[in-house]
């Protein structure tokens, strides 16, 4: 399978999709519903970065939001064996990206409050902060729930 | 991947990726680990809100003894930013930036 990127064609590894178009260049994977997927997941972004020209200094905050939506589907979703699919679209001044849970319970991170950030240690517990740390990373968050099927999209505006 | 090991000057070290798949891998580590540490994150690339998690609850740990207690060394701008978004830049001591 090829695909055909800014600066011409790619060879995709088995199992993505990709192309091109008026939309901007767009990738996708299904991946595994575990936490040992997370290297995979990394290394697709970090190749979708490289072969878009997006600038490195994005690449940080988009693995901390990917790997919070997925580690939450993950630890909240497990009912079922169906892989989580994640989505990007670089657009001239835009990545788009978008995971998708299938057949799971409504959960949209908008609504989640904000965990609490002044209290002293001896107050803090571990965890809770990772929702509240993704929305301070995106410049844009949606969710769509449509027939058991849950999808966060996040954007980053590229400066 | 996240490697984590004694350096030679005795700190801490950690470097790649802490992501929530090495969470159990470094508290395994920290378990064994006590008093005051210095945690060299010149070579940390990444830290996910599992691995923030973990600094926390070694950091509770330690502060249970007189003088310990966790000093972040070398820390990168991502890492910062991190630290600081979640009002942890507050807790924990924070050493000068990596050199350039």
């Amino acid at each position: 399978m090829a695909r055909f990127g800014l600066g011409g064609m790619f060879v995709l590894p088995s199992g993505e999709n990709s192309v091109s178009g008026a939309g901007g260049l767009q990738t996708s994977k299904t991946f595994p519903r575990s936490l040992d997927a997370l290297a995979d997941i990394f290394g697709f972004i970090e190749a979708f970065f490289t072969e878009t020209a997006i600038p490195d200094e994005a690449l940080n905050s988009v693995f901390f939001v990917v790997e919070e939506l997925f580690t939450n589907q993950v630890k909240y979703s497990r009912g079922h064996s169906d892989g989580i699919l994640l989505e990007m679209r670089r657009n001239p001044d835009r990545l788009i990206v978008s995971l998708t849970d299938f057949d799971t319970e409504r959960f949209d991170v908008r609504e989640a409050p904000d965990a609490p950030t002044d209290l002293p240690l001896e107050q803090r517990r571990p965890g809770g902060l990772g929702i509240h740390l993704l929305k301070r990373m995106v410049d844009g968050l949606e969710y769509e729930y449509v027939e058991r099927r849950g999808t966060t999209t996040f954007t980053k505006l590229l400066r | 991947m996240l490697d984590i090991h004694v350096g030679d000057n005795g700190s801490v070290v950690l470097a790649g990726r802490f992501d929530a798949s090495q969470a159990a891998k470094a508290e395994a580590f920290f378990d064994a680990v006590s008093g005051a540490v210095v945690l060299d994150l010149k070579d940390l690339q990444y830290i996910s809100s599992l691995g923030l998690g973990t600094l926390v609850r070694v950091e509770k740990r330690l502060r249970g003894s007189v003088g310990g207690g966790l000093t972040l060394i070398n820390v990168s701008p991502h890492v910062r930013d991190v630290l600081a978004y979640a009002g942890l830049d507050m807790i924990f001591k924070i050493g000068p930036p990596p050199e350039k």
